[in-house]
């Protein structure tokens, strides 16, 4: 979760909208389930409660409210046991609809998740539309995620991690001749449109992540999940034994390398970049140089910036 | 109980103003609000400037209606535009969730899907948001569906910006760069949908100057984004979406591209999942040009583009370009 930062007042109201009826539905509530719900630290959500002591109706003759006009809550409990109960409430015990943006994310996110095989069915998905439109404030700006195929191993890979059981495959690596797997499936990614399924490879005795476009002969196994509890690592962490690479870039198409700059060390001279990385593989740098033709140049290693000039001859070979 | 604040913390003033306007069902007057609201009601005592208080009201208004708050404006009848004694207030059933609507146990569990999609930082506090006020109606959940891990990123800063002026129905103005092209045009649109096609963010709306309903690319949004004053009917929003998916899709129905790959290779793993059979080689639907360019150039020698001659060269272009940046072979002493 993100760690609680300092928030706007506005923001700080949200949140007290949102907090009466959880708190009304929860009936007692621990300060750290609270917060947790809420993102905040412990101390922000103990001084959100106990604002909400100041916060009420307008006392009737236009002056000072009497305590039946502001809502209360159990200071006992709070003060000695952390815990959160509302005594007394004077109004937003509803929750608020939907901005307009809450719902927008939601809905493309939805329309995202609804590609998952067996992540919902048609039926749940059209209803959770129908309801996130009906239950926002205004019309939610349309924010459209258009779904790509989901094909015979996606399906697959996708039931093989419902049951439980390991699957197996032919993997083609770029650059490789093809393997055959077989791996307890973990955790299925999905980032700008790629697939990708990590797990427990039994050959390298080891988690590895596998791109489903390069994945073919998928069929599940008998064969339980062993290893799905070890520890996952982030999709595009580098590992070790990994290449120190270095790129050089105009400034502007940073944006174009996407995750070979999350963890790159950059130095701007001008409007060039030199970023200095590590990759899974050099051979990957080639194939990056040549989609931005002309605009990323591989300084290092030696061996992939040749790599890279006898790729693109060879490709432009083709036409002469 | 604690120790009363003297001054009190404005999110509290907020929150008091929506409990007092949605406690009337005649309204409030500014002046009653001023004088009676705690925030304000201090305020007053201790001598601020009406006007200073009645433009704090203002900005209030304007961040409650900014977290989808419902105000509304009751004027007086004989003169609309007199807000002079104007009534405020808020309808309970406009504000709150409708009492109708719940959630089963497997539709909470697909949204938790969907509320952890975002990659970036404000959208994915927005989707949360929107969860917990959905999760705080207190249904049962289902147990959480595991293993997959969706996302989606937002690597440009346009998008924000289009998606207020949507909300807003504004026309907004952006330089455009199209391919080829040696300078950015300023294209002034109705912003009508975001869409995400082959994992890239498209921008749907009437462009103006063209006089017809257009689709740009966000990643070719060179500059800023403005938004104007000028306001269009929110209904051309309806169905833009649908609109903008069933033209990018009649795109790339229309157009194909011959292309002969070497088999077992990078190439033809990645292009005959999306691929038709043809003669000689595969055909290839894309929806732009540039853009398959790009893809089909870092495939090198295992993909060679029959037609169209215009994607062709785009290809031989990008490939001759990374031939004469790495012709010294010696980029360490460069």
């Amino acid at each position: 979760m993100s760690a609680a930062r300092p928030l706007h007042a506005t923001e700080r109201a949200a949140l007290i909208l949102q907090l009466v009826p959880y708190l009304l539905g929860k009936g007692e509530v621990s300060v750290a389930e609270a917060a947790d719900e809420f993102e905040v630290t412990a101390d922000q959500m103990r001084d959100m409660v106990q604002k909400l002591t100041v916060i009420g109706r307008p006392g009737d003759g236009g002056y000072w409210q009497l305590p039946g006009d502001l809502f209360d809550i159990d200071w006992d409990l709070l003060d000695e046991r952390d815990l959160i109960v509302i005594t007394h409430s004077v109004g937003l015990e509803r929750s608020p609809r939907l901005t307009a943006r809450e719902a927008a994310a939601l809905l493309a996110g939805l329309q995202l998740a609804a590609t998952l095989p067996g992540v919902g069915d048609q039926g749940v998905v059209q209803s959770l539309l129908a309801k996130l439109a009906r239950g926002a404030a205004s019309a939610p700006a349309d924010v459209i995620v258009a779904p790509g195929p989901v094909d015979d191993v996606r399906v697959t890979v996708a039931e093989a991690l419902r049951e439980g059981v390991a699957v197996s495959f032919t993997y083609q690596a770029p650059d490789a001749a093809p393997t055959t797997r077989t791996v307890d499936p973990v955790k299925v990614h999905i980032a700008d449109g790629q697939w990708y399924l990590q797990g427990w490879c039994h050959m390298r005795q080891a988690m590895r992540t596998f791109h489903l476009d390069r994945v073919s002969d998928v069929a599940l196994t008998g064969i339980p999940i062993a290893h799905g509890g070890e520890p996952v690592p982030d999709l595009f962490e580098p590992g070790a034994g990994e290449v120190a690479a270095r790129v050089r870039y105009p400034h502007q198409i940073a944006p174009l390398l996407g995750d070979y700059l999350a963890r790159a060390d950059i130095v701007a001279e001008g409007d060039r970049d030199t970023a200095t990385m590590r990759v899974a593989d050099e051979q990957s740098l080639k194939r990056l140089a040549a989609r931005l033709g002309g605009e990323v140049e591989v300084l290092a290693p030696a061996g992939a910036r040749r790599a890279t000039a006898a790729w693109a001859a060879a490709g432009l070979a083709q036409y002469r | 109980m604690a120790a009363p604040s003297s001054r009190s913390a404005p999110e509290e003033r907020l929150v008091n103003l929506l409990v007092a306007l949605m406690a009337t069902d005649q309204g409030l007057t500014k002046d009653t609000i001023l004088a009676s609201v705690a925030g304000y009601r201090e305020q007053s005592e201790s001598g601020a400037s009406k006007d200073a208080l009645e433009k704090m009201f203002e900005r209030d208004k304007e961040s409650l209606r900014g977290l989808g708050v419902p105000i509304e404006t009751i004027g007086d009848y004989a003169d609309p535009d007199d807000l002079r004694e104007a009534r405020y207030r808020v309808p309970n059933d406009e504000y709150a969730l409708p009492e109708d609507i719940s959630f089963t146990p497997a539709e909470l569990a697909v949204l938790a899907v969907a509320g952890g999609v975002w990659s970036e930082r404000s959208l994915s506090a927005e989707a949360r948001s929107g969860l917990r006020k959905i999760r705080a109606l207190g249904n049962d959940v289902d147990e959480p569906i595991l293993g997959f891990s969706p996302r989606l990123s937002v690597r440009t800063p346009a998008f924000a910006p289009l998606q207020r002026a949507m909300e807003q129905s504004r026309v907004v103005s952006f330089p455009y760069l199209k391919p080829g092209e040696e300078r950015p045009l300023l294209r002034r649109v109705r912003p009508l949908a975001l869409v995400d096609y082959e994992s890239r963010w498209h921008v749907f709306g009437f462009d103006i100057d063209q006089d017809a309903e257009r689709t740009f690319l966000l990643s070719r949004i060179v500059g800023d984004v403005t938004i104007t004053r000028e306001t269009f009917d929110a209904a051309l929003r309806d169905g833009a979406g649908d609109r903008a998916v069933a033209g990018l899709n009649e795109v790339a129905a229309r157009q194909q591209a011959l292309l002969e790959v070497n088999p077992g290779t990078e190439a033809s793993l990645r292009l005959r999942r999306r691929a038709q059979p043809a003669e000689q080689g595969i055909l290839v639907p894309y929806v732009d040009a540039q853009v398959l360019a790009d893809e089909l150039a870092s495939y090198g020698p295992e993909v060679r583009v029959v037609e169209p001659a215009a994607l062709r060269d785009e290809v031989i272009r990008r490939l001759q370009a990374t031939v004469d940046l790495h012709a010294d072979h010696d980029g360490e002493h460069a």
